[in-house]
């Protein structure tokens, strides 16, 4: 009895301190199926989708979640993207939204389901810069419901425009933020661009 | 040391296995324990015409939200607008039409003339429902007791900005807080790194002593700065953006961003020795600023964009008395309140009221853009605003005392934000001078700017 409690200790550390199951586990509930080939592009349907990704969490390099309301994993080292935990990031959730494609010279659009563990081929410097045929800058004044502004570091989309002036932004920032819906002023900030998606249907 | 027997082997290995099965179930319960609220069925998004100009034709516009349909398609929606002649009476039902555009909200109706141009302005609320699943939300969460309220602006004294000249910025008066980075008594706590940006101390407040109250949610502390030295007082805060508000009677008011941990935004109150008072969930989703009213805290919310209280006379308000109360402009001790609209890129609209009638008004148009309002507050005759100009490029804080008659004191203010702070926490007005919280790569300032009209 002995013998087993202290190998029952030891398991427990290991199973603790390797953090083996923690990694990978997420991203075990993902797949890799083709994304689905869309005529149509609706700014509203694309709030439906960044809104939905709300409370799924946070994962540096990442394009996978859930629609439980809760993140998974969320004390996920930051700037890890082995850690392989639940949500986008900032970049991934703006491709998914955006219907975007792997191939940065495709300008089609592609529907993502939330499962779908892709974050796409662009940086948010490289969305700040209108790389890739579907982005393009855009100027920060004229900025509307589901463009974006980004920065060298970040990128979130206009959820909506406010009264005083600030934007309510659809982002997923960083582990401790998670993704959600925040009030900013990216919009007055020169650190911002203004970007946008081409192919809007409505 | 004596050989181990069969027994023994047997007994470590099945322990291992149950030490690490156990382990691993320990974990994923710890890990799937997170956050409990849920996003809901439906949500809207609605930008309220809170201040009109006379003969301007208005149409009420709504974005309707609900999960995402397999289809890609956007949810099938509907909804009616419940509207009012003037401020009280009854409201009359009109549905809502369901455009081909979504940029500023598919579902809209136009109000008939007669309402929109009524003297006394209109109120109205709208529920919304997704076909889909059935779900409706009501905008504002109020209803009919707290109704959307739009006022006409009736001689409103116009200000044209003209082009803004860049860098011509104030220097200030003086340099009230100089803090390095850091967690030492002194420092101000700094979070991030080169390639993710950094975060700083995210809102502050100023004493009726003339003390500046720095709020360092990083170090999770309210730093006291004042002639005689620094103290700091240890808050339990989760280190977001937060923001800040002093109560008079020395509650410390910090509004929390939603997390990983608490999806929901959360007002706390502490006491002046750092002990939680209450903490109470606001009623909206997203917050954008927080301010001492009257009574006690309030919060201009979205999707409302009302100003909503969240506590009187020291006590919490739940969601329901929360959204029972919300007005369209910020309360001050006066018994009056500002509101304020940005239309469209470059145009300022301002009322001051009493009830729901307007007393002053401005309208504040420029060749360049005008960002965020970051405060709007009135001091005897006059109404302090400060509102960011930008470019693609640059930008700059425009401060502006305005009279009935128009400006009469003006002048800028350099952006000097390397930290992000909370979104609408750069400025405080005290007394007859503004204060401004900034930041450098060597770290926290908080400067203060004499407003000579005021004295």
């Amino acid at each position: 009895m002995k013998a087993f409690l202290v190998a029952f200790a030891v398991g427990v550390v290991l199973a603790g301190a390797a953090g083996a199951q923690a990694y990978h586990r997420f991203w075990a509930n993902c797949n890799y199926d083709a994304p689905t080939f869309m005529t149509t592009m609706t700014r509203d349907a694309a709030q439906d989708y960044a809104n939905a990704a709300r409370y799924e969490g946070y994962q540096w390099g990442g394009g996978c979640w859930n629609y439980d309301d809760s993140d998974s994993y969320p004390y996920d080292a930051p700037g890890d993207p082995s850690a392989h935990g639940e949500g986008g990031d900032c970049s991934g959730l703006t491709f998914k939204t955006w219907r975007e494609s792997t191939d940065d010279w495709r300008d089609g659009r592609y529907y993502w389901r939330a499962l779908r563990n892709v974050h796409g081929p662009y940086t948010a410097g490289d969305f700040r810069n209108g790389l890739g045929a579907p982005n393009h800058v855009v100027a920060k004044a004229t900025a509307g419901v589901m463009d974006a502004f980004a920065s060298p570091t970040h990128i979130g989309m206009v959820f909506a425009r406010s009264l005083w002036g600030g934007d309510q932004i659809v982002e997923a920032k960083c582990e401790a933020c998670g993704t959600n819906i925040f009030y900013r002023t990216y919009r007055s900030d020169p650190s911002y661009g203004g970007v946008a998606r081409w192919g809007w249907t409505g | 040391m004596r050989r181990p027997g069969i027994r023994s082997l047997a007994g470590g290995a099945a322990g291992i296995v149950a030490g690490v099965i156990g382990g691993i179930a320990l974990t994923s319960v710890s890990a799937a324990s997170g956050p409990t609220a849920a996003v809901p069925d439906v949500d809207a998004v609605h930008v309220p015409p809170v201040l009109t100009r006379a003969g301007e034709p208005v149409t009420l516009r709504y974005a309707i939200v609900c999960a995402p349909r397999d289809d890609g398609e956007p949810c099938d929606g509907s909804g009616s607008v419940f509207v009012r002649r003037g401020q009280s009476g009854p409201f009359q039902q009109l549905a809502l039409r369901r455009g081909e555009d979504s940029r500023d909200g598919r579902y809209f109706v136009d109000l008939p003339r007669e309402i929109a141009s009524w003297p006394a302005g209109f109120s109205y609320y709208a529920t919304l429902r997704d076909g889909g699943s059935g779900a409706t939300i009501t905008v504002p969460a109020g209803g009919a007791a707290a109704p959307q309220r739009s006022v006409p602006l009736r001689d409103a004294s116009e200000v044209a900005l003209g082009t803004h000249p860049f860098g011509r910025g104030r220097a200030p008066d003086e340099r009230v807080v100089a803090a390095a980075w850091g967690s030492e008594a002194r420092d101000a706590g700094l979070l991030g790194s080169r390639e993710l940006g950094f975060v700083g101390p995210s809102s502050f407040d100023v004493a009726a002593d003339g003390s500046v109250v720095v709020l360092d949610q990083v170090n999770a502390r309210i730093q006291h700065w004042s002639r005689v030295g620094v103290k700091a007082t240890t808050v339990d805060v989760s280190g977001g953006l937060a923001d800040f508000a002093l109560e008079p009677g020395g509650a410390m008011d910090v509004l929390e961003p939603p997390s990983r941990v608490s999806p929901a935004a959360v007002l706390r109150s502490f006491r002046s020795d750092g002990t939680l008072l209450w903490a109470q969930r606001l009623s909206d989703r997203t917050w954008a600023k927080l301010a001492v009213g009257q009574a006690g805290p309030v919060v201009q919310q979205q999707p409302s964009e009302q100003w909503l209280p969240v506590a009187e006379h020291g006590a919490a308000l739940g969601r329901a008395a929360q959204a029972g109360h919300g007005r369209p402009g910020q309360p001050f001790a006066n018994g009056r309140e500002v509101v304020v609209e940005r239309v469209g890129s470059a145009e300022l609209r301002l009322a001051e009221l009493v009830g729901n009638a307007v007393v002053r008004s401005w309208r504040i148009t420029s060749a360049t853009p005008l960002g965020e309002v970051q405060l709007a507050e009135p001091r005897g005759d006059h109404l302090v605003v400060v509102a960011k100009t930008y470019s693609d490029d640059r930008s700059e804080y425009i401060v502006l005392v305005l009279a009935r008659s128009g400006v009469v004191d003006s002048f800028a203010v350099e952006s000097l934000e390397w930290a992000e702070s909370a979104p609408l926490a750069r400025f405080r007005l005290a007394g007859s001078s503004l204060y401004r919280l900034g930041s450098t790569a060597a770290g926290l300032f908080v400067d203060r700017f004499d407003l000579e009209v005021l004295r």
